[in-house]
């Protein structure tokens, strides 16, 4: 069981954006605006374009942006010069995040953090950003969170947690920094009515989603040769959908943008999906065919995030789900590997 | 239609004329279909027809290269694609089974957005209209609101090519004009339009759906990918997604039949057949060609005429 710090509060919903104002001088405010019909995090100045419905695109823009400089260099001779890219360093508060996009931090840490030298350019992101999440009271169809996990109702990488009840939302701090935010004035302390009311909101959308499975270890009997992967390489196109709105997917490519003998190198957004990603310098594809890429996505996702960071590496948000424009369903996937048939057929 | 369809794909697996039939199944909800290919007269009869049949399924052709012959379900819409295909030769037609559907329209997932994606049972055609059932009873979503755009301007009464026709083909009034967007585009000044644009390919992630559910796009290696001579930077910059889906599109010119499946991949709702529609006109109106329309005439830009209007460039 997670601490949770202080006794839970409310704020009414006319006081949010007073509050969130009040933080502007301290902190980039980040939070879900609807442009185009496309729901991203953006750096806010008015809190009434916030759009808490609409489900967003995830975080991974905010901790790994699509195109990030690593570092710029000037060759002169046998020597070069190298200078780090300016990063970063004004206080981030993340408003409106979901528990599936906070959970996939924690995902996403264990892999920048695995081997050392930690990845500085994610770190600095993460220590300079507080997280004011919002509980899912409604939903998509593609959700499947509490299929993986039990962070939709105890949240983690979350500093404090905002239910709505109705005129106002139940809050709860769960780390020292969310403490500190809720000292201000627009929070009141939250009667017993209000944390019943926040009880009941929670319960109504749990009953849409699915009950805990045991993908856990049942990854772990996983068929590599199971009849599916190639029924799904016909269908699959190729594209980078699936990886692109995942919050847990952080795979990149790096290249150089060189001009003479100057030039910065960047990484970019690169999937497991793509040709390119495994093909070798002498021309060999480890992955040639979309059975291969197709397999190597659900594999990684449910079975060797488990044996190397010893958790699952989906969240369950159901994004990749939701836009598959072949409606290839990864939840379907995983149950179909776990049916009891496919699980002896592996072990005779 | 769906009864016809299937046995039609029975006997043709039965009879070993083809090796896989391309059509659709049911999808992992009632309100989305999955591509199939089945290849036993059982699997057969998984293949559906409903408004949920929206992805162009001659997307699969190009690739699957293989020497079988196989049949594929379309919607004459569709059949424009592999009429292209054809011409540029990148589909074999003695190795194909055209099967073509009358098509009243495809469902445009927006029409569903007041109904609980959890409570839907089936998405059915009724009277040129859609049903949907649900838990607690039906709901019928009228024709401007259950289907896509291009199914509401389209006018394809018959299929340009077939080999099979499943339903009731004839003339088809559209119910109104597929240039309008492209009307209201051209009120903009071009600063305008350059602002337009500049917003849209901002948002782009370069997941490349545009181009991997574009019939068309069946470039072994795109452009965009090349690492030898790197035509364009894999940055997600705004010059760089620019310049790649105009690229994309230029190199569709005359090709692309409007089928607008790059739009309805594309996770970021960037408009792209606005450009596909701009292009489409120009070539219409210089070449006086439509793309998949014709089967006998040649590709507009693969072409030469003696009788060109335009002046050789000296």
């Amino acid at each position: 069981m997670r601490t949770q710090f202080v006794e839970a509060r409310i704020i009414s919903k006319q006081d949010i954006a007073p509050w969130l104002k009040s933080l502007a001088g301290k902190y980039d405010i980040l939070a879900p605006v609807t442009e185009n019909g496309v729901t991203t995090f953006k750096t806010i100045d008015d809190p009434s374009a916030i759009d808490l419905v609409s489900q967003p695109k995830s975080l991974r823009e905010a901790f790994t942006p699509e195109t990030e400089q690593l570092f710029e260099y000037k060759l002169s001779g046998p020597s070069a010069e190298v200078k780090d890219p300016v990063v970063e360093t004004k206080d981030r508060l993340i408003f409106g995040a979901r528990a599936c996009d906070a959970a996939a931090l924690k995902y996403v840490d264990a892999v920048y953090s695995m081997v050392k030298p930690v990845d500085t350019l994610y770190f600095d992101r993460r220590e300079h950003t507080v997280i004011a999440g919002v509980f899912c009271d409604n939903p998509a169809w593609s959700c499947f969170c509490t299929e993986v996990n039990d962070f939709l109702t105890n949240p983690v990488e979350m500093d404090v947690y905002f239910t709505d009840i109705g005129e106002k939302y139940f809050v709860q701090a769960y780390t020292s920094m969310g403490e500190k935010l809720l000292e201000a004035s627009q929070f009141k302390p939250a009667t017993d009515a209000d944390s019943k009311a926040a009880e009941a909101a929670r319960q109504k959308a749990m009953s849409k989603l699915p009950a805990k499975a045991a993908h856990d270890t049942e990854c772990l009997t996983y068929d590599w040769n199971h009849p599916m992967w190639a029924k799904l390489s016909e269908k699959c196109m190729g594209c980078g959908i699936c990886a692109f709105l995942c919050p847990t997917c952080h795979c990149f490519d790096m290249q150089d943008c060189a001009k003479g003998s100057c030039g910065t190198r960047f990484r970019c957004w690169d999937t497991c999906q793509f040709e390119k990603f495994t093909l070798m310098g002498h021309g060999h594809n480890p992955r040639p065919s979309r059975k291969e890429r197709t397999r190597q996505r659900v594999f990684h996702k449910f079975k060797y995030s488990v044996e190397r960071y010893e958790m699952l590496g989906c969240v369950g948000c159901g994004r990749c789900i939701a836009a598959c424009p072949v409606n290839i369903d990864i939840e379907k996937i995983v149950n179909e590997l776990e049916k009891p048939a496919a699980v002896e057929a592996e072990s005779a | 239609m769906q009864n016809e369809l299937r046995s039609k794909a029975k006997e043709l697996l039965a009879s070993g004329e083809v090796k896989r039939v391309i059509g659709y199944a049911a999808g992992s909800m009632p309100f989305k279909c999955t591509p199939d290919f089945a290849e036993t007269p059982e699997e057969a009869d998984q293949l559906v027809w409903n408004p949920t049949c929206v992805n162009n399924l001659s997307v699969y052709l190009p690739q699957g290269a293989s020497k079988e012959k196989v049949a594929v379900v379309l919607k004459p819409c569709d059949v424009k694609n592999v009429v292209e295909l054809i011409k540029e030769n990148q589909v074999d037609r003695e190795n194909v089974v055209l099967i073509a559907m009358s098509c009243p329209g495809v469902l445009n997932i927006e029409a569903l957005k007041d109904i609980d994606p959890r409570e839907i049972q089936s998405v059915e055609w009724k009277d040129g209209e859609v049903t949907v059932r649900t838990s607690s009873g039906e709901t019928t979503i009228p024709r401007d609101q259950a289907f896509l755009s291009k199914c509401l301007t389209c006018d394809l009464g018959e299929p340009v090519l077939s080999d099979v026709k499943i339903g009731k083909f004839g003339d088809r009034a559209a119910a109104g004009d597929k240039f309008a967007s492209v009307e209201e585009y051209e009120k903009l000044s071009p600063a305008e339009r350059r602002a337009f644009w500049a917003k849209q390919f901002e948002q782009c992630i370069r997941c490349y759906g545009c181009r991997q559910a574009c019939p068309t796009c069946y470039c072994k290696e795109c452009f965009v990918d090349k690492q030898a001579q790197m035509w364009a930077s894999k940055a997600t910059d705004p010059t760089s997604n620019w310049f790649f889906h105009m690229t994309r599109m230029m190199h569709l010119a005359g090709r692309c039949t409007g089928c607008g499946e790059c739009e309805r991949a594309c996770p970021m709702n960037i408009p792209l057949s606005l450009i596909s529609k701009r292009m489409a006109l120009d070539v219409m109106e210089m070449f006086a060609d439509q793309a998949g329309v014709d089967a006998e005439t040649a590709p507009v830009l693969g072409c030469f005429t003696m009788h060109d209007p335009d002046p050789c460039p000296e």
